[in-house]
């Protein structure tokens, strides 16, 4: 398993289309992927749960990956993460 | 179905305006402090009704619960005179005490408030009485505090069964959910429902308070189910009674085909019986999901076909005699 808390660092924070990138790169793989704020974990393959986070700018979230192709889509999810969803 | 314990939270505490907030609008609990203390939190989901200690007897004072004034208190406190009760007061504000509520409707005293303001501790008042508002917070509280999981999942209010669809993304939780709000049931949440324990054996399910009856559709995206369906296709909130696991038909699977074993799933300590449904070509998971809530239903009160079922067989094998393996042996003449 892989843990890793990024920060949101793009000005208009997780909104809908990099919810929807997210979950579109977290689909192409096997694993399952995690989203956690506020004590609050919802599932990373699911756009409403990943909408509804609601992770504004500075905001800290811990992201978790389990299964076989974990490491290639913990790279990919947090490279899109610190390239601040290509908005920057 | 997988539950993963880091899923589980828990509020460890809440602001006096949270608790204000909500007591006011749903037991009409009001402030005689204005926003005083509104910024000082609550720790644990217990009152203190603080009679032995304002006679002196601090040793076991509870002074970290919410304090309630009943008519005890109240009348203890009026046979004083004022200048002893101030004495009072003042020994019971060296606590650190989050608020205090006074029952009944009585006023607080002048003193009481002044001190209050003072010290920027809050005083509530209730026009019920001490034991009808002592529940009614304690309640209230114990939701607040209670164990809640976050599952990705739909959840259908099902001829009023709370079912609870769970699968791997992309099975089709929510178009099962889709149909059956298109058949008349109610979707309660997808995607994300929150689960909350609700006093011994009880789970509730509710949605986020942002993403409730939104859903998301493959091909289509998102839709508001309650703008389009109506508010007849919603709920907000619902007891969880059972869960159906969708999955790919695996041939290596043995799938319950009596029923008269359940199989259940413990979710926060409460146990909830879960069906496992293969999917499978030509198998409508809608009118499937119905039966099981159906089903639900008659053995809730007190029915059971795969009992029954056997009972027969068994009182058939007793009384080899009477057996006939046809149910009707003459006709009578109806020939349809």
């Amino acid at each position: 398993m892989i843990e890793k808390n990024v920060e949101i660092i793009n000005k208009a924070g997780l909104h809908t289309r990099p919810a929807a990138t997210i979950v579109k790169i977290a689909s192409q793989f096997e694993s399952d992927f995690y989203i956690m704020k506020d004590g609050f974990s919802i599932n990373g393959k699911s756009i409403i749960g990943v909408m509804t986070l609601a992770a504004a700018k500075g905001s800290v979230i811990k992201l978790t990956f389990e299964g076989e192709d974990e490491v290639k889509m913990s790279d990919a999810i947090i490279d899109y993460f610190n390239r601040g969803f290509d908005e920057l | 179905m997988k539950i993963d314990k880091k899923n589980i939270s828990q509020k460890e505490s809440i602001t006096i305006k949270y608790f204000h907030k909500h007591t006011s609008k749903n037991f009409g609990i009001v402030s005689y402090t204005g926003e005083v203390g509104f910024d000082r939190t609550i720790n644990q989901p217990n009152l203190h009704r603080p009679g032995l200690a304002l006679a002196g007897f601090v040793k076991l004072f509870s002074y970290d619960r919410i304090q309630i004034f009943g008519n005890t208190e109240i009348s203890y406190l009026n046979s004083l005179p004022i200048e002893k009760r101030k004495i009072i007061f003042e020994n019971i504000f060296e606590f650190n005490i989050p608020c205090i509520v006074i029952t009944n409707g009585v006023m607080p005293f002048p003193e009481l408030i002044e001190l209050a303001l003072k010290k920027g501790i809050p005083i509530f008042g209730s026009s019920l009485d001490t034991t009808k508002i002592s529940y009614l917070i304690v309640d209230f509280l114990d939701d607040v505090f209670a164990n809640k999981l976050s599952v990705h999942a739909s959840f259908v209010d099902v001829y009023g069964i709370g079912m609870l669809f769970v699968g791997k993304s992309g099975i089709g939780k929510s178009e099962v959910a889709l149909d059956l709000v298109e058949r008349g049931h109610r979707l309660v949440a997808d995607d994300v429902v929150i689960l909350t324990k609700k006093g011994e054996g009880i789970l509730m399910g509710t949605g986020t308070s942002l993403g409730s009856h939104f859903m998301e559709i493959r091909g289509i995206g998102i839709i508001d189910v309650r703008s389009m369906f109506g508010v007849r296709a919603i709920r907000f909130q619902k007891r969880l009674e059972v869960i159906v696991e969708l999955e790919v038909w695996d041939p290596n699977q043995a799938y319950t085909r009596t029923g008269l074993d359940i199989t259940n799933i413990q979710i926060i300590n409460v146990d909830i019986p879960i069906i496992k449904l293969p999917i499978l070509p030509g198998k409508n998971i809608t009118v499937v999901a119905e039966v099981i809530a159906l089903n639900y239903l008659l053995k809730h009160y007190g029915y059971d076909a795969a009992k029954v079922l056997s009972e027969n067989i068994q009182k058939k094998m007793e009384r080899p005699e009477d057996f006939d393996i046809s149910n009707v042996n003459y006709f009578e003449h109806d020939f349809e």
